[in-house]
């Protein structure tokens, strides 16, 4: 104990930093999401079979559409507010923005996958 | 009312590890969680040990994590934080004893952001002030205000994956001389923050902003020293 940081893992996903803090975490859980997505891309487009079957899976395309696309809208009002430092002033409003622009388009999203996938 | 107080305890000559210890006081809803803990080592255990000093928010000695979240514990009261009241030292620093850690890594990057006025122009002729409009002062006003309690340091990831981040209050000192209009050593700083652990480490979870006691808009300055390198004005 007296030679460590204190901190670990799940001491910081602990920490209650507020909205802001789960888009950030939310947003490397996106980053993951997106290089496994990725993976399984190419070794589909190589011929892997079991690839395949897993870009086709509505479960697994499911998973990538939600963190996936949350990375992409984060990513956006991430790089809006590093070019308009100033309104950062009003972060908090942002925040909630990005949250109903990204209900909104994964709510689209998820009903077009479950439409193809369920709809005949 | 009763007050339930879960605190992290930790003596290097006596533990291995750090562990919690509940202690039940009594106290008002207006009383702060400082006046709890004084309660606690007044009354329950003497051996508890936590900085304080000036117990009205302007020193930053008493910064530390109440129910989760970095606070200072002289400017928390229990009626925002309720009867059960977790108190654990900040995160990303070694603990010394209990409640206290270890703020030497933290000065240390404050240090390296050369916080002093720098300016080798001659005096002005009557020997007095380097004027300063109000224009110019109320540019960095803001930054002047920290109190360099570590709350926002500690609050962030970046500093907690590294402490040789320099850290959201060292940021601040440099943005605080950055855009003081009678500071020279602008270059020089800039140089000090594109380096590996300057601004670049800031990922804007805006914990910083979320903890600062003194409600400087931190992510914003930060904002604006990015800019500042990148497009190398000030305005």
């Amino acid at each position: 104990m007296g030679s460590n940081r204190n901190i670990s893992l799940p001491a910081g996903i602990m920490y209650k930093g507020g909205p802001a803090f789960l888009t950030y975490m939310l947003h490397r859980v996106g980053g993951a999401t997106l290089f496994i997505f990725f993976t399984v891309y190419v070794l589909s487009l190589l011929g892997l079979g079991s690839m395949r079957a897993l870009m086709n899976n509505w479960l697994f395309l499911t998973f990538i559409l939600i963190f996936g696309l949350f990375h992409v809208i984060n990513g956006l009002r991430i790089s809006i507010l590093d070019l308009w430092p100033k309104l950062m002033l009003h972060y908090r409003s942002i925040i909630q923005v990005e949250w109903i622009v990204y209900a909104a388009v994964a709510g689209c999203a998820l009903f077009l996958l479950f439409t193809r996938t369920f709809g005949g | 009312m009763e007050v339930t107080v879960r605190i992290f305890r930790y003596d290097p000559e006596k533990d291995q590890r750090g562990h919690y210890e509940n202690y039940t006081v009594e106290a008002h809803e207006t009383d702060r969680v400082l006046d709890v803990l004084e309660l606690v080592k007044g009354h329950k255990d003497g051996s508890l040990a936590f900085r304080r000093s000036c117990a009205h928010g302007v020193c930053g000695s008493d910064a530390m994590r109440i129910n989760g979240r970095n606070a200072l514990a002289c400017k928390t009261l229990v009626r925002d934080v309720g009867t059960e009241i977790k108190i654990e030292p900040l995160l990303g620093l070694k603990v010394t004893k209990d409640l206290i850690v270890d703020m030497e890594p933290f000065f240390d990057n404050y240090k390296k952001m050369l916080p002093y006025l720098i300016n080798e122009s001659p005096l002005p002729v009557d020997g007095r002030e380097r004027l300063q409009s109000p224009e110019q002062r109320a540019r960095f006003d803001e930054t002047t205000k920290c109190i360099l309690c570590a709350a926002c340091t500690t609050a962030c990831p970046s500093f907690w994956a590294s402490e040789e981040y320099y850290g959201p209050a060292a940021l601040m000192a440099a943005h605080r001389f950055v855009f003081d209009s009678r500071d020279e050593g602008t270059t020089q700083r800039l140089e000090i923050l594109s380096e590996t652990n300057g601004t670049v480490r800031c990922h804007t979870a805006y914990n910083c902003t979320t903890a600062c006691p003194r409600g400087i808009h931190i992510t914003e300055a930060i904002g604006e020293l990015k800019m500042a390198m990148v497009t190398g004005k000030l305005d």
